[in-house]
């Protein structure tokens, strides 16, 4: 808890220092950093390779979207029906996804995504269509670009400690007992469909309800929440802070939100200067991707423990 | 409308087997899942267009037909050799770690994609066909294009066949796909087979791309778009059995003709996508998986 609370403490006095376009990428950076941990709790903690977690993004920042131009609800119960929503998809998505293996599961949540991203574009009338839809100025969280960062850093603690508790519970437990061996969980009374089946909701509840908030956040909904380039993002955030480690997942998350906004966007500036060429951020992002998982498969953080250990051994034998 | 479905989703399941045939062969020998199949689809057609307009200026003395054929057969194999530089420097390297493989074919996907777009920009292309003109099938007028690409289909699978049934490297790859660690024991050299095989199913989806680009167009996005059609095929004729592909490439071609001719062309996306769901709720293993 202490631990934690250092943390959190220089991002709460940050607003002092910075500017207010760095200040409002930072506040996004937190919302990535649910993202990248609620991914995590399906696929780090209970080893389900889920390929279409935007879905769950998608569906709560189309909810939230929605809610905000048709009604009049207040922000608040707008990001939590967000969430709602996106479990009851989380929930159908996975009766009927869960009961496949590997490749399978890889395979069809790697298209559903894109499943929903058609269907924006055929009834664009209701979504917007590749253009998005704009949200009332109204409907924008309060207190300007500082309101903005704490109150996205406010979510992002208050989801961080639910998450925390939720995978250092017995259910936790279960979960990572699935992913070591999910005969031997069967055998020893873990209802495997079950519980897959409540990770894959935990994880959509947070998903969608960041999601919303990104909506509120950013004041437009597009078909890039379902986007394949944010789910690689989210992967590459996790797996480079390690697959479930928790802390891994945050910073690993973070350092890719802000590597790609800030420093890669910095880069393809200065390139595209003097470059003939157009060199998006994407680009640089897709590039420091594949080295990253070509050098390091097993995700930086692993790497670095084994780092350490060999260190450890080594001066202990001396 | 019963005749156009059948003639036009022919042509297309011609196609399209050449693109899930390939992904299959390479999913069943080596259990690798290469998200950036499509991405050789795409390469294929870009790269054909591109001799296209370089041999246009250089061997202007040459008849037209054959600076086609030439750029498309050099575009053939230069998809290929890609295909192989691609395997040999991304996925070798993570092969045991399943997910790491369809994590970086995905990024090598994407990667690709943004850079045919910053040196194509975001607009379709076309190549001229190997030959103009059109015949009359069942009252359907069918340009020459169609023909050509379905018999070139044909011919290519056929090749396919008697490669892996009747040669020795064949018979090396169906040993690989049934068993790896005994393939190796009996002395045959696994690499080998993988980078061969890597190199037919990335040839083969430039085929496909060529043959595609000459009837419709082709942008930065089709090589996604492709992957979506390749994943129906394979998940319908079961992951591994490339038989099980050709026989799904033609139902999803029909299908994808029918509801493009029905509806519109996004449907057909939408309802492969479905099909995929569905075919996996139903019968996980396809027509014809293997585990």
């Amino acid at each position: 808890m202490k631990k934690a609370l250092i943390f959190i403490l220089p991002f709460l006095i940050l607003p002092l220092f910075l500017r207010s376009d760095v200040l409002y990428m930072l506040g996004l950076s937190f919302i990535f950093v649910v993202y990248c941990v609620s991914w995590d709790i399906v696929a780090g903690y209970t080893g389900q390779t889920n390929l279409g977690h935007t879905v769950f993004i998608g569906i709560g920042a189309y909810t939230a979207a929605l809610l905000s131009i048709k009604t009049n609800v207040p922000i608040i119960a707008s990001i939590i029906l967000g969430g709602i929503v996106s479990t009851a998809f989380g929930l159908a998505i996975g009766c009927v996804c869960l009961r496949l293996k590997e490749y399978y599961l890889a395979l069809v949540t790697a298209i559903l995504p894109l499943i929903f991203i058609q269907l924006a574009n055929i009834y664009s009338n209701v979504f917007g269509g590749y253009e998005g839809l704009s949200i009332p100025f109204s409907k924008a969280l309060p207190g300007g670009v500082i309101g903005n960062y704490y109150i996205s850093l406010l979510f992002c603690i208050l989801c961080l400690a639910f998450i925390y508790a939720f995978i250092n519970s017995n259910i936790g437990l279960k979960l990572r007992a699935i992913r070591d061996d999910e005969e031997l969980a069967e055998a020893v009374g873990i209802d495997v469909v079950k519980y897959k089946l409540l990770a894959f909701c935990v994880s959509a509840f947070f998903a969608g309800m960041a999601g919303a908030l990104a909506v509120h956040y950013k004041l437009t909904a597009g078909v890039d929440f379902f986007g394949i380039p944010l789910m690689l993002e989210i992967i590459l955030g996790v797996i480079a802070g390690g697959l479930g480690t928790f802390y891994g997942g945050i910073a690993g998350g973070f350092a890719i939100y802000v590597a790609k906004n800030w420093v890669f966007m910095q880069i393809s500036s200065i390139v595209n200067s003097i470059s003939p060429f157009r060199i998006s951020d994407e680009l640089i992002l897709y590039a420091v991707l594949i080295v990253l998982i070509v050098r390091f498969p097993r995700g930086l953080f692993y790497e670095l423990e084994e780092l350490l250990n060999n260190k450890v051994i080594k001066e202990r034998l001396k | 409308m019963i005749a156009e479905i059948l003639v036009l989703g022919t042509v297309m399941g011609g196609v399209l087997a050449l693109v899930a045939s390939g992904f299959s062969l390479v999913f069943g020998v080596s259990r690798i899942l290469n998200f950036a199949h499509g991405t050789y689809f795409a390469l294929g057609a870009y790269f054909s267009l591109v001799f296209y307009l370089l041999f246009e200026k250089l061997l202007a003395f040459l008849p037209k037909e054959l600076i086609l054929l030439i750029s498309a057969f050099l575009a053939i194999l230069l998809t290929g050799f890609t295909g192989v530089l691609i395997y040999l420097a991304t996925v070798k390297p993570v092969r045991n770690y399943e997910v790491m493989v369809i994590l970086v074919t995905l990024a090598v996907a994407l990667l690709i994609k943004e850079l045919l777009l910053t040196f194509f920009s975001d607009v379709s292309i076309s190549i001229p066909p190997f030959v103009t003109g059109c015949i009359v099938i069942f009252g359907i007028p069918v340009t020459y294009s169609r023909i050509i690409a379905l018999v070139i289909a044909a011919l290519s699978i056929a090749t396919l066949d008697v490669f892996i049934n009747k040669t020795k490297l064949g018979r090396e790859t169906v040993a690989t796909a049934q068993d790896v660690e005994a393939a190796m024991l009996v002395g045959i050299d696994v690499e080998r087979v993988f980078i061969t095989v890597m190199f037919i199913s990335s040839a083969l989806a430039g085929v496909a791309g060529i043959l595609y680009a000459q009837i419709y167009a082709v942008n930065p996005m089709t090589s996604l778009r492709v992957l979506i059609y390749a994943f129906a095929i394979v998940i319908l004729g079961g992951l591994g059995s490339v038989r099980g592909s050709i026989l799904a490439a033609f139902i999803i071609g029909y299908m994808q003709v029918a509801v493009s001719t029905l509806f519109t062309s996004e449907w057909a996306e939408i309802v492969a996508m479905l099909t995929i769901i569905a075919i996996l709720v139903i019968r996980p293993q396809g027509i014809m998986g293997v585990e």
